[in-house]
């Protein structure tokens, strides 16, 4: 392992550090009510480490909830333009669970095919994220699934390891490098092997087994557009999109303008969801997705069979927070399955 | 660069098309930009009414015509509202040109055939001034454009210069009920009236814009005229919000409209699902 260690007295130095030097740090904390939530921390003894999922993913912070694109002020025939930074302040990470740093790093294709998302990568590239080996698996947890698993580095520029009275520190990305060359001296020499991988062993037994091979699945999505499965499996959606949201990959936005006045306003990007009706309505009155089934369909396609397609991985780090914010108690894992089995009994049949 | 940021464009002229239909002419009010901005026909932009929001609209004018764009709209909603109530001088926005669009370089030598409907003309309008700016590269240029009524046909004065063109074939067509008392041309639907105009399909390009009950019911007759689906063009339109494939909207299936099109050949259109 390409690494060092650090002690919980030297990462709680680390933070006093980066927050002196003016960097923000965001680590999962809890609220007065005990939800967790990734929040602005100011010293270590606040941040949660490996120790539970946040209610919601890392992606507010690369693409916030709502966020100005622009401002704009009008003086009778003219118009002038307020533009907004596209580059931004050091941000550290602390704490990122891995499906969450894997979910920011699956958006990085979206964001960048063709036309680069400045707001997106302004954010990226200014935040160094450093993930801690999961180890809150609950049964809706399906990371394994999808590639990812408790000590997955995908999207993440340092893992912490846990060991005895600290972490073994992998480096992951030059940017996690250069964090801890930046900070040296809160760092210790590399760890012993054997003690980070029995760590590892400890965090891999809350490995959660594979739902379903999702290979089969993606190749049975390409072929099923029209199949009665969809109208069967979406009975329970209520279109309310509360699965988008607190997804670490759900990107879809709208983009508004609010007025203040007659003046001046602001153009805004604020999140979407393919599952609301009127995503897809037209001014016309004509909507190409006119029912929910049409609605979920897309999702499920656009994670499992439209992303792969278009840009070689699943738009999915199985982390389990539709399953878990769903008031219908849609279940993804088990549509999986179920697609699973029929491209099972079709493969079988074939 | 922040994509999202339109440029900021003049409104220079503007025209009623039909009682709720109307064509701004734009020009940018950066020199530098109103200079050297390109685009092809089929392309499409985001226009800007400012504090209103955007619109997904086709380039309507020709590449061929430089210093300016132009778009034409139905009044429908909060946006089109706003855009319609612009004045000559006033500003607007503009980002794009986005998508890809038709290829008429490789058209050249071939006899083009437009079909329209409705204000489905505004794309192809911008291919055919594009066409007959280079006449002499095309063989035979036919048109066959429908409107619901008279009073719903767009463009009236090109369609004037189009008829009186003797290299230019000109069908307009209403549907039944929707002609005036001197109305010269055809009643009846638009794929009724492409089978009548019969137009050769040899060495020719289709390019359909219309509703989609339209562009379903000409396929066919394409199709029997001997049209290849490869060389039947058209461009499909989609609820969009960055036009730049980010934001998710404009999918139908596996294929972004606004990256993968929003022009499609009718064997393509043919493998795409049905949710359009």
């Amino acid at each position: 392992m390409n690494g060092r260690t650090i002690t919980h007295a030297q990462l709680a130095a680390l933070v006093a550090d980066l927050v002196a030097a003016g960097t923000a740090v965001t680590a999962p904390a809890r609220a007065a009510d005990g939800r967790l939530d990734y929040r602005p921390v100011t010293r270590l003894e606040d941040a949660v480490l490996g120790d539970g999922l946040p209610r919601l993913s890392l992606k507010a912070l690369f693409l916030p909830p709502t966020e100005p694109l622009f401002a704009f002020r009008l003086s009778g025939s003219d118009v002038a333009i307020d533009s907004v930074p596209t580059s931004f302040p050091p941000h550290v990470v602390l704490g990122a669970v891995p499906c969450d740093a894997a979910g920011v790093q699956a958006l990085d294709k979206v964001m960048g095919w063709d036309y680069r998302d400045e707001l997106w990568f302004g954010r990226r590239e200014a935040t160094t994220i450093v993930s801690v080996g999961c180890s809150s698996r609950d049964e809706t947890c399906f990371c394994g699934a999808t590639g990812g698993g408790p000590t997955a580095t995908r999207g993440a520029d340092l893992l912490l390891v846990p060991l005895e009275g600290g972490f073994a520190v992998e480096i992951v990305t030059s940017k996690g490098e250069a964090l801890v060359t930046a900070h040296e001296e809160r760092f210790g020499p590399a760890p012993n092997e054997a003690d980070v991988a029995r760590s590892r062993a400890a965090l891999a037994g809350s490995r959660v087994e594979p739902v379903a091979p999702l290979a089969p699945v993606t190749t049975w999505l390409a072929e099923h557009f029209e199949d009665p499965l969809w109208a069967d499996v979406a009975l329970r959606c209520h279109g309310c999109g509360a699965c988008a949201s607190v997804c670490p990959t759900c990107h879809c936005f709208d983009i508004v303008d609010e007025p203040e006045g007659v003046t001046h306003g602001t153009r805004r990007r604020n999140w979407d969801t393919c599952q609301a009706g009127r995503f897809t309505l037209h001014a016309s009155g004509h909507n190409p997705r006119a029912d929910q089934h049409a609605r979920f369909r897309q999702r499920l396609m656009h994670k499992f069979s439209i992303y792969p397609a278009r840009f070689g991985e699943l738009l999915c780090t199985g982390c389990g927070r539709c399953s878990r914010a769903c008031p219908g108690g849609m279940d993804l894992p088990e549509v999986l399955r179920t697609i699973a089995e029929r491209a099972a009994t079709a493969g079988g049949a074939a | 660069m922040n994509l999202y940021e339109p440029y900021l464009a003049r409104v220079t002229d503007l025209v009623d098309e039909t009682p709720d239909t109307r064509t701004l002419r734009l020009a940018f009010q950066e020199p530098e930009l109103a200079r050297t901005f390109d685009f092809k026909a089929g392309q499409f932009g985001e226009y800007t009414a400012f504090g209103a929001g955007e619109c997904t609209f086709c380039i309507a004018s020709s590449p061929t015509r430089q210093g300016y764009i132009e778009c034409s709209f139905k009044t429908v909603g909060k946006a089109t509202t706003a855009l319609r109530s612009l004045n000559v001088g006033d500003t607007m926005g503009f980002r794009g040109p986005y998508g890809n669009h038709f290829p008429l370089g490789k058209m050249e030598g071939s006899s083009l055939v437009f079909i329209a409907g409705g204000i489905g003309l505004a794309p192809v309008r911008s291919v055919i001034w594009n066409a007959l700016d280079l006449r002499d590269r095309f063989r035979d240029v036919t048109i066959v454009y429908g409107a619901r009524s008279v009073s719903d046909l767009v463009y009236k004065r090109e369609l004037a210069e189009w008829a009186a063109r003797p290299d230019v074939t000109l069908r307009q067509t209403v549907d039944p009920g929707g002609e005036t008392p001197g109305w010269t041309g055809d009643v009846g639907l638009v794929p009724a009236i492409v089978e009548k105009a019969a137009p050769s399909a040899a060495d020719a390009y289709a390019i359909v814009c219309g509703p989609p009950v339209m562009i379903k019911y000409t396929l066919p007759v394409l199709t029997k005229l001997g049209f290849a689906a490869d060389r039947i063009y058209t461009t499909l339109e989609n609820r969009m919000k960055c036009g730049i494939g980010k934001c998710g909207r404009c999918n139908i299936g596996p294929v972004y409209v606004c990256k993968d099109g929003p022009v499609f050949t009718a064997e393509e259109m043919a493998k795409l699902p049905q949710e359009f």
